[in-house]
């Protein structure tokens, strides 16, 4: 069943919701890396790992915008569809990778760059398959 | 380096999976409140106690912790823009669990796309 059609505010908490997504992952990111060279090979080296990173700062400044998106997203999907919500939350899938690349030094390759950007062609598609819907229960 | 691969993106699909079981026991504990019609900071909160005492939200909530532990491991290893375009196939659990859970109904652009997102997740990780 659709519910309600996609409002501005609604598309603005979405766009909201990109970039604190991507301050998520760096932020994650950041904390995974404090313990990169730890090797993990069973639960038990796995539950070390896990204790050291979730003692990092990053790591925690990554769940209080968890929680920020969490408030978003039980607004948003209250109003929309899930089919409909989560692909217009998903230009992280660009800014990820740039953010990746300025703050953390990381390189993408054309071909990876490729399979970006079939991911965000994907992505679309599913959004406008959404839009169809939106029409046809008009 | 290839077994490491394959094992980056098994976590990456047990993430994408606690991931997918997240959202639906979210999405069906709030599809059980209603919503206050206004759209202000109070009634938002209200709505988020709602949530609070539910407790599909709670199994929601340990999926995601779940899904954080393992997130972390991939993290300490994989590049964080190969992990994040990886962790897009919780598309394709999420366009099957909205088909065969939700009961949502959509058309062939939909397939079209989540086929579109398969690839780009293979081309990215050819690397």
């Amino acid at each position: 069943m659709f519910k309600k059609k996609v409002t501005l505010k609604i598309l603005l908490l979405l766009f909201a919701s990109d970039i604190l997504e991507t301050a998520i992952h760096f932020f994650f990111k950041k904390g995974a890396l404090t313990r990169a060279e730890f090797a993990v090979t069973d639960l038990a080296s796995a539950a070390v790992f896990l204790k050291a990173v979730f003692s990092s700062p990053f790591l925690w400044a990554g769940l209080l915008t968890v929680v920020a998106v969490f408030i978003i997203w039980s607004t948003v999907l209250s109003r929309i569809d899930l089919s409909v919500a989560v692909p217009i939350a998903s230009f992280s899938y660009i800014l990820v990778p740039v953010v990746s690349v300025i703050f953390l030094h990381e390189q993408i390759s054309v071909l990876r760059w490729a399979g970006i950007l079939f991911i965000l062609a994907g992505v679309i598609l599913v959004s406008l398959s959404s839009k169809e819907r939106i029409a046809e229960s008009k | 380096m290839r077994d490491g691969l394959l094992i980056i993106l098994f976590m990456i699909a047990l993430t994408s999976l606690c991931d997918t079981f997240n959202q639906l026991f979210l999405k069906s504990a709030i599809d059980s409140l209603h919503f206050p019609g206004k759209f202000n900071l109070a009634g938002v909160f209200k709505f988020i106690f709602q949530l609070l005492i539910k407790p599909r939200v709670w199994l929601s909530f340990v999926f995601s912790v779940i899904s954080l532990c393992i997130w972390l491991l991939v993290l300490s290893k994989a590049d964080l823009n190969f992990a994040f375009s990886a962790d897009s196939m919780h598309y394709i659990f999420i366009a099957l669990a909205s088909r065969f859970v939700l009961k949502e109904r959509f058309g062939y652009l939909r397939w079209l796309g989540t086929a579109l997102i398969v690839t780009g997740i293979v081309f990215v990780s050819l690397n």
